[in-house]
């Protein structure tokens, strides 16, 4: 993975919220760390670590089990679509399938421009206006084949 | 642990007693009862992930109900009856190593245990990326127990692993290869030559054995175990052979010499 | 300020009970996600500005009140103006000033913001007389959308923190745990353990420190009962739990929500912050001298984080993996320690038991399912959203009654309840009574809440294979079975909706759940078949049609089937040309239209656009 320049005062910000050694608010941490720079950088990770006493194996093994992670940044416009069951059988599935060819990425990856992510995430909750897709998270309910592709079209 | 209770309990309608905070299978070990496992390593805490070790359990007063425990964790408890092997049993067993030849068909490990319940090709899809890793995270364990938990887990579910954190060669490690040692399907690698160990992506410089010149272990493992028994780092720099030759050759000389090591020397009768 | 005694409690109550009745209409805008993400926001601040331009506050005695979510949010953004319970529709911004006008000032209805009922096609003015209200009883969800979520004395002015009150001033906490046992309340997340029986067994475990949370972790998609109490009432959950510590006698506890509802956590931490302030939390509470506090602990995103043990896990910082559970958590949880976790709207039936009566709670529902039970009602229903009904009540009343029938009036299939440790129920059981042992026995669960109503476009094995690939997607993949065995059997339905699927497939299912079911380490591994198990006992000719005939009548899996016009029914509008996201429909306007198979993506945005139901699966 090839290093990124993480503001060190960003992230001693985030490390002032929590208590030195208490290894409980690991998570806690972590998603401040994933919402303040888009990702997990393995530099913040490290400082994270030391600030907590926790092992830098600990601090990985979080961030690759939890979904809110991520190691990679990740695009301008995050776009999630819903997979819950009620936007499954609404036509999710065909979503994420024509936002994959337009993009041409794969769910839970970004454009090499760096301008779109692709996300499936299990159900937002909002089951009766599936199915449901969120960009940057807004949420858009009734999405029909062919509308999204059309947002996409003109934001690319 | 010499104030514990005695349990009674049932394995295989044979009756057994044992100490209270045992599992079924330090009961049934200790009794020679056999019951398979992978992921269980007597100088680390059980888990329960390779699921093996099912056992069936019912008792007296649990009014016919009887379930499957993996007997690594189950607690014994007075009264207990148990069952190491039946039908249902079995099918799981086979069913599990059925599964593991799927992930990791070149296993040789693997291989064997399954080809002792009569499974000599996997009866469900092969895996695409080849791994001989089982998942069985004695490596994790050991290394958590060891004090460094350099390596760990990563991801979940099917596409969980064990990996070095952020794919770089782990700061915590030390290079001891006790991962590599415990790994029952021989995934983890090492090289070791006269002056360097290569383990996860590390160089780590040997120390020599100042009797015989082989290397012992690497500097960094030297000093966090020299640091974690508080001792010099010098009283841990003879080879296992070397430390065992000088031992050995004490006890001979002082039969010889009828003496105490360290007293004065005397000449032999 | 400080609420020290029972007594300046009902002196709090008083006021903003007064300072309630002063107002004399008002307007209650649904600030839900639902109706947020349709725009709900823009008519809230269009509403504030004409009414305070106009000057219409001391004018005409109005308020204004954004709430949580009505439930109904398939038809947001929601405005009710009581206390006549007018009930408005999909309210634009352009509405405002109309509405203003003519109801607010001069009492007139606009009828074309009525809701419209499916059936009856007659529009219905109140609020009460909706099928879709008017069949609930509320009891988790008793305020929300009447109360503004983000006010604690419009809480406090519906009655709220009273059960605390009582709890602590008037009652033990042995009496407490009697009266929870009484009132028959069983967790609402799925399990469906007697809570008082639980809260006792943690009270009688020997310990220094005894911990109470609540599972906000909302997992099961196509549920989102919990998320819109979070939203909407957050402090009845706060005030359930502070009821619940002083029973099991903690003194601290976490709230885990998900991270996926970042609205939830927002209300959630303002009335943490709300109560503290007013001593609801904190040291020596309503002068009792107890004392409990809580944190949000937000999740990372892991279904399996529902399960108690991976979600005490989480809580302390660590990866949420599941331990075996041979040692209770009620006994051996958070920190080692007695641990009682109990659902969102389990806490939030808590105050309205001590408040009204353990009896009058075990009187609703069945015998061994008592209360109410809050579901989401989504999939091919017309009415979607979230009710809450009393336990004992039909899933047929559900869906056809509450829910208006299937859309479209399509046939009935299936609904999918307990979300992907449920199952699927087909036509025949619809008369069951819904309760925790009914729907186990007919081989799904409650579960939290989640019911998904299927038709006939919904194909079952495609229903099954989605269930498995979440759960293959959400296995912790710390147990073989789990790991391998569930995503195994994910390759098999794979195959099968691939049209690759082989005879004795079926059989290879059976014999791997099995095995799944008996040695999987935790319940999301051991119910993880559960979705095949129920579609193979209802729908196993589905299955046979996709292995042995190569047909998805449904018309969903791809490769099985293609889609054709029928000459008879076109009628040749243009709709599906329009909605074709590939340009395979060729046609001229008023002729048959026709689908070229070749670049047809069988995407169905056709199907699902065409109103004369032209477009025929073959």
């Amino acid at each position: 993975m090839t290093k990124t320049c993480v503001d060190p005062k960003k992230a001693r910000k985030i490390l002032d919220r929590y208590p030195s050694g208490d290894g409980t608010s690991l998570i806690h941490a972590l998603q401040d760390i994933q919402a303040e720079f888009g990702y997990v950088p393995c530099e913040a990770a490290e400082l994270l670590c030391e600030h907590l006493s926790v092992p830098i194996s600990k601090a990985f093994s979080a961030a690759t089990f939890y979904k809110a992670f991520s190691l990679e940044p990740k695009g301008d416009v995050v776009i999630r679509v819903c997979t819950g069951t009620a936007c499954h059988i609404r036509g999710a599935q065909t979503l994420v399938d024509e936002l994959c060819s337009i993009l041409n990425v794969a769910p839970g990856k970004t454009t090499k421009d760096l301008k779109f992510t692709l996300e499936t995430v299990n159900c937002v909750g909002a089951c009766a206006m599936a199915p449901v897709v969120s960009l940057n998270g807004e949420y858009h309910g009734n999405v029909q084949p062919g509308t999204m592709s059309k947002k996409i079209r003109g934001g690319k | 642990m010499t104030n514990n209770k005695t349990i009674n309990l049932e394995i295989d309608g044979r009756f057994f007693q044992a100490d209270e905070g045992m599992t079924i299978l330090e009961v049934a070990r200790r009794e020679g009862i056999e019951i398979p496992t992978l992921c269980q390593h007597d100088a680390l805490e059980p888990v329960g992930a390779c699921r093996l070790c099912l056992v069936e359990i019912t008792h007296p007063n649990w009014k016919g109900w009887k379930g499957l425990v993996t007997s690594c964790l189950y607690p014994i408890e007075e009264g207990l009856q148990v069952t190491t092997n039946n039908p249902e049993i079995h099918t799981a067993r086979k069913t599990l190593l059925d599964l593991l030849l799927a992930r990791c068909p070149e296993a040789t490990y693997i291989q064997k245990c399954a080809a002792e319940y009569g499974i000599t090709a996997t009866s469900f899809k092969k895996r695409e990326e080849e791994t001989t890793c089982i998942l069985c995270g004695l490596c994790v364990r050991v290394c958590a127990a060891k004090g460094c938990n350099a390596i760990g887990a990563t991801g979940r579910g099917i596409t969980k692993g064990i990996a070095v954190p952020f794919r770089q060669p782990p700061p915590d490690c030390i290079g001891c290869a006790s991962c590599a040692h415990i790994c029952p399907t021989d995934t983890i690698k090492y090289t070791d030559t006269e002056d360097l160990r290569k383990i996860w992506g590390h160089k780590f410089k040997m120390v020599k054995c100042v009797s015989c010149g082989r290397p012992v272990m690497p500097e960094k493992q030297l000093e966090f175990e020299a640091a974690k028994a508080g001792l010099d780092a010098k009283y841990l720099t003879t080879c296992p052979q070397c430390s065992q030759d000088q031992t050995l050759a004490t006890v001979q000389s002082s039969f010889q010499s009828k003496t105490v090591p360290g007293g004065s020397l005397e000449v032999a009768r | 300020m400080r609420i020290a005694t029972v007594q300046s409690l009902k002196v709090a109550a008083k006021k903003a009970r007064s300072e309630r009745e002063s107002i004399k209409t008002e307007v209650l805008v649904c600030a839900g996600t639902g109706c947020l993400a349709n725009g709900s926001l823009a008519v809230v601040e269009s509403l504030e500005r004409s009414i305070c331009s106009r000057k219409l506050t001391a004018e005409l005695k109005l308020g204004l009140k954004t709430t949580g979510c009505h439930g109904f949010c398939e038809k947001g953004p929601l405005v009710v103006i009581q206390p006549k319970g007018i009930f408005y529709k999909g309210v634009k911004p352009k509405d405002v000033k109309e509405i203003i006008e003519k109801t607010l000032i001069s009492g007139e209805v606009i009828e074309r913001l009525l809701y419209r009922d499916p059936n009856t096609k007659e529009r219905i003015e109140e609020y009460t007389e909706i099928p879709f209200y008017s069949r609930q009883l509320r009891i988790a969800l008793r305020n929300i959308g009447k109360i503004d979520p983000g006010s604690i004395d419009d809480y406090i002015a519906v009655g709220g923190y009273a059960g605390l009150a009582t709890a602590l001033t008037e009652m033990t906490p042995e009496e407490v745990i009697d009266s929870i046992t009484k009132s028959g309340l069983r967790g609402r997340g799925g399990g469906g353990f007697p809570a008082g029986r639980k809260w006792k067994t943690c009270r009688n475990a020997p310990a220094e420190t005894r911990y109470v949370l609540c599972n906000a972790d909302e997992g099961d998609p196509g549920a989102f009962m919990d998320r819109s109490i979070c939203e909407g009432d957050p402090h009845a959950v706060i005030e359930g739990m502070v009821i619940g510590a002083w029973a099991v006698g903690a003194n601290s506890g976490s709230i885990y929500v998900r991270e996926e509802y970042p609205l939830a956590v927002k209300h959630l931490q303002l009335a943490i912050d709300q109560a503290r302030e007013k001593g609801f939390l904190g040291d020596d509470i309503l002068g009792s001298g107890f004392s409990y506090d809580v944190h949000i602990a937000r999740g990372g995103g892991a279904f399996v984080c529902g399960e108690s043990s991976a979600l005490m896990k989480s809580v302390a910082g660590e990866v949420g993996e599941p331990r075996a559970k041979y040692i209770h958590s009620v006994i051996r949880g958070l920190h080692d320690q007695p641990t009682v976790l109990n659902n969102v709207e389990t806490w939030a039936n808590v105050p309205w038991i001590i408040n009204e009566g353990a009896e009058k709670f075990a009187t609703l529902g069945t015998g061994k399912s008592t209360g109410t039970k809050a579901f989401s009602l989504v999939g091919k229903v017309k009415n979607t959203g979230l009710v809450e009904v009393p336990m004992g009540i039909t899933l047929r009343e559900i869906i056809f009654e509450i829910g208006g029938g299937i859309i479209g009036d399509r046939p009935f299939k299936a609904v999918q309840t307990g979300g992907p440790s449920g199952g699927c129920l087909p036509e025949d059981k619809l008369d069951l009574p819904v309760d925790f042992d009914t729907l186990t026995e007919a081989g799904s669960m409650m579960g939290s809440g989640g019911m998904i109503v299927m038709d006939d476009r919904t194909c079952m094995v495609d229903t099954a294979r989605y269930f498995l690939e979440f759960l293959v997607d959400e296995s912790c993949g710390k147990c073989i079975p789990c790991r391998e065995g569930v995503h195994q059997l994910h390759c098999i339905l794979e195959d099968i909706c691939a049209g690759e699927g082989q005879p004795g497939d079926i059989e290879k299912i059976e014999s791997l759940s099995d095995v799944i079911v008996s040695a999987s380490l935790c319940a999301l591994g051991k119910s993880a078949p559960n979705p095949i198990l129920s579609t193979l006992r209802y729908f196993r000719n589905e299955y046979e049609a996709h292995i042995n005939d190569g047909k998805c009548a449904a018309g969903v899996c791809r490769n099985l089937f293609s889609f054709e016009i029928s000459e008879e029914a076109c009628v040749g509008c243009g709709l599906c040309i329009k909605a074709c996201p590939v340009d395979s429909i060729l046609g001229e306007k008023k002729e048959v239209h026709r689908i070229n198979g070749k670049t047809c993506t069988r995407c169905g945005a056709c199907r699902n656009i065409c109103a004369v139901d032209a477009i025929k699966v073959v």
